[in-house]
């Protein structure tokens, strides 16, 4: 580098009054010395604590493994929000079914209309409920065109509400045997063993 | 932060001393924690299972014979009490009664005495006892049409409360000792 490459000196700077080399600005001039030995550790003790992660990274991968195998990656089961489910300790785990919902007020199969609760009562009596049979039919049919080599289990399950009477329960069930679906099953909520 | 220490570097050279950056590494346990948190299932239902004992297609290959029917468990739910009644087709082999519990405050219905004495009475009269012996008893529910189905459902939970084992393809499986259907008049 030559000499009119260097860069000029403070005295022949025009520019001296606004550049300033880089460097600590803020509260410099103040001699707060006790500050920057607690920062900078050249006191007792330094200010600064490093955290041992270790422990914390052991109990997040702990919770990731526990939330992996509690994972169902079949979704949640939707349960009519009008049906509320009895409780009982000798259960089995859910299948995939078709679902039939049957409240105070209406019957569903998968959430569409196939029957009226009330009309049963009414009634009086068992009888075959023809929507929820066409409709469970039709489920059926659908099945064995998809999965012809199949042998077709006949699984459907009941979400009955607690307070549901017998009749309406029994003409379900019936209706459901009736349908192609001779292995009803009865959606509960499960307790615990010995509880 | 983490690192690997694997002894001092030596001379003038690179330290041999590597520090692992682990602040990814825990935003990705902290995103995937997230992520299975919402997604998790937390209901706990279950299901029960009943037998509408549809009689399948006669096979026309084969001989009709006439069997001696099977010893099938009547359970009567009646207002103060339970009826156990066995029958062998029309012919009541035994009748137990047990004492309906009163109703108390709480909302789960047990009838845990039932559930014992129908065990008592399986061991008695129950008719498919083997491991390899797939078949079930059949217990017959008869019930008032205004039952409400709290009730059936706490019948049936005393009902399966009975297990023995059976061996499945799948490895020896606890099954109820009875497969319920309803008595439809």
């Amino acid at each position: 580098m030559g000499a009119h490459d260097r860069p000029p000196s403070k005295h022949h700077n025009p520019h001296a009054h606004v550049i300033h080399q880089p460097g600590r600005r803020l509260m410099f001039k103040i001699p707060l010395k006790f500050v920057w030995n607690k920062v900078a550790g050249h006191g007792k003790r330094s200010g600064n604590a490093a955290l041992n992660l270790v422990s914390f990274i052991d109990f997040l991968i702990t919770t990731v493994i526990f939330l992996l195998m509690s994972f169902s990656a079949s979704g949640e089961i939707t349960v009519d929000k009008n049906v509320k489910l009895p409780k009982a300790e000798n259960v089995e785990d859910i299948i995939d079914a078709p679902m039939v919902a049957v409240n105070g007020n209406q019957i569903l199969v998968d959430g569409n209309l196939a029957g009226s609760t009330r009309a049963i009562e009414e009634l009086g009596r068992m009888q075959k409920i023809d929507e929820l049979f066409t409709l469970l039919k039709n489920k059926r049919e659908l099945w064995k065109q998809v999965q012809p080599n199949k042998p077709f289990p006949g699984v459907c399950i009941l979400q009955v509400d607690q307070n549901v009477p017998a009749l309406v329960v029994k003409s379900v069930f019936q209706t459901a045997a009736f349908a192609g679906y001779p292995n009803v099953s009865f959606m509960v909520g499960k307790l615990p063993k010995g509880g | 932060m983490g690192g690997v220490d694997v002894g001092e570097g030596g001379g003038k050279k690179k330290s041999t001393n590597a520090d692992i950056n682990m602040v990814p590494f825990i935003d990705l346990l902290m995103c995937t924690i997230a992520f299975l948190l919402i997604t998790a299932v937390w209901v706990t239902n279950s299901r029960m299972n009943a037998d509408a004992q549809v009689p399948g297609p006669p096979n026309p290959d084969k001989e009709l014979t006439p069997q001696t029917p099977e010893k099938v468990l009547n359970l009567h739910i009646g207002e103060t009490d339970f009826a156990l009644v066995w029958k062998q087709g029309a012919t009541v082999v035994s009748e137990v009664r047990v004492p309906k519990p009163p109703p108390g405050d709480n909302a789960i219905i047990r009838y845990t005495d039932l559930g014992k004495k129908i065990e008592a009475e399986w061991n008695t009269n129950g008719s498919h006892r083997d491991p390899s012996d797939k078949k079930l008893d059949q217990a017959i529910m008869h019930t008032d049409n205004r039952t409400p189905f709290k009730e059936i459902i706490a019948v049936l939970d005393a009902l399966y409360a009975t297990k023995r084992k059976v061996k499945l393809p799948d490895g020896d499986k606890d099954l109820p000792v009875f497969n319920m259907t309803f008595s439809v008049r």
